[in-house]
């Protein structure tokens, strides 16, 4: 099974453009980067440039309308990702919890739809995406 | 230059309603003129969030909390990562994406040149070599 790590650090949705993260906590990160790609459960992982850099676009009746960040409405933001392959949830919690976070930050852990998990009218519509998927790929 | 877009949660996506064979249908197609464009790195739907948890920290205390998480809007529902020459490219291709409601956050990825000289070249090494492992596992 495939599961997302979402890092939300309180605050970010706030932070200016250009903000970095500490170079200490960055170290202390790494270690456990290694760790996990150790324990071969490490698929990718990114951070993310504060919402302030960013844009939103929403599509209310279908029309794009785009929106630069920072989002006042904004009560969490994204920081960076995991994605992660382990056997259960109960794994993916463990391997959360030994994450070095401060006490700013929460991780999400969220499942990935694989396409196994579509009822067969799904698989059938969506019946490129594996394509697709193996095409693209980080790079 | 790489962007994560992050689609938004709506109701029907945190009850785990599942899009429609057109919008799936759209969706596929918007998504192999991304890859032909060579635009496409990654992208994946999440289960709902009541089929997920959270860690909360404070110094060396955890706390697990199980789903479904109340702020729907705030919620992620599925992402790309997308590579781009600029981040009005990006929001271009994005105003094209086949939705009818809903909302995407695009937000830059964070590459190893943006940290300058406090990613030490041995923190720069190790990233390298975790980078590298991963791609040969795929």
């Amino acid at each position: 099974m495939r599961f997302m790590m979402l890092m939300i650090p309180k605050g970010y949705e706030q932070a200016a453009p250009g903000t970095m993260p500490d170079a200490k906590a960055v170290a202390a990160m790494m270690k456990y980067n290694e760790s996990l790609q150790k324990a071969g459960v490490l698929l990718a992982l990114d951070g993310l440039h504060p919402p302030s850099m960013g844009a939103r676009v929403s599509f209310s009746g279908g029309k794009p309308k785009v929106t630069d960040g920072p989002f006042a409405e904004a009560k969490e933001v994204l920081g960076g990702y995991w994605m992660i392959q382990v056997k259960s949830k109960e794994e993916a919690i463990q391997w959360a919890s030994r994450c070095p976070g401060s006490d700013n930050e929460v991780i999400e852990i969220r499942q990935v739809q694989e396409f196994t998990d579509f009822p067969p009218d799904v698989q059938e519509a969506a019946a490129k995406f594996p394509e697709m998927q193996a095409k693209s790929g980080q790079r | 230059m790489r962007f994560m877009i992050l689609v938004k949660a709506t109701k029907d996506s945190e009850a785990g309603i599942l899009p429609d064979e057109q919008l799936l249908a759209e969706m596929g197609n918007y998504n192999e003129e991304l890859v032909k464009a060579g635009a496409m790195l990654a992208g994946e739907g999440l289960q709902p969030s009541s089929k997920g948890a959270r860690i909360r920290y404070a110094g060396t205390k955890r706390t697990v909390i199980d789903g479904p998480f109340a702020e729907t809007k705030e919620l992620v529902a599925g992402f790309w990562l997308i590579q781009v020459k600029s981040r009005d490219e990006a929001i271009e291709w994005l105003k094209r994406a086949p939705f009818k409601e809903g909302e995407v956050e695009i937000r830059q990825v964070f590459e190893a040149e943006d940290f300058g000289p406090a990613f030490t070249s041995e923190l720069r090494e190790q990233e390298e070599r975790l980078r590298a492992q991963i791609a040969a596992k795929h």
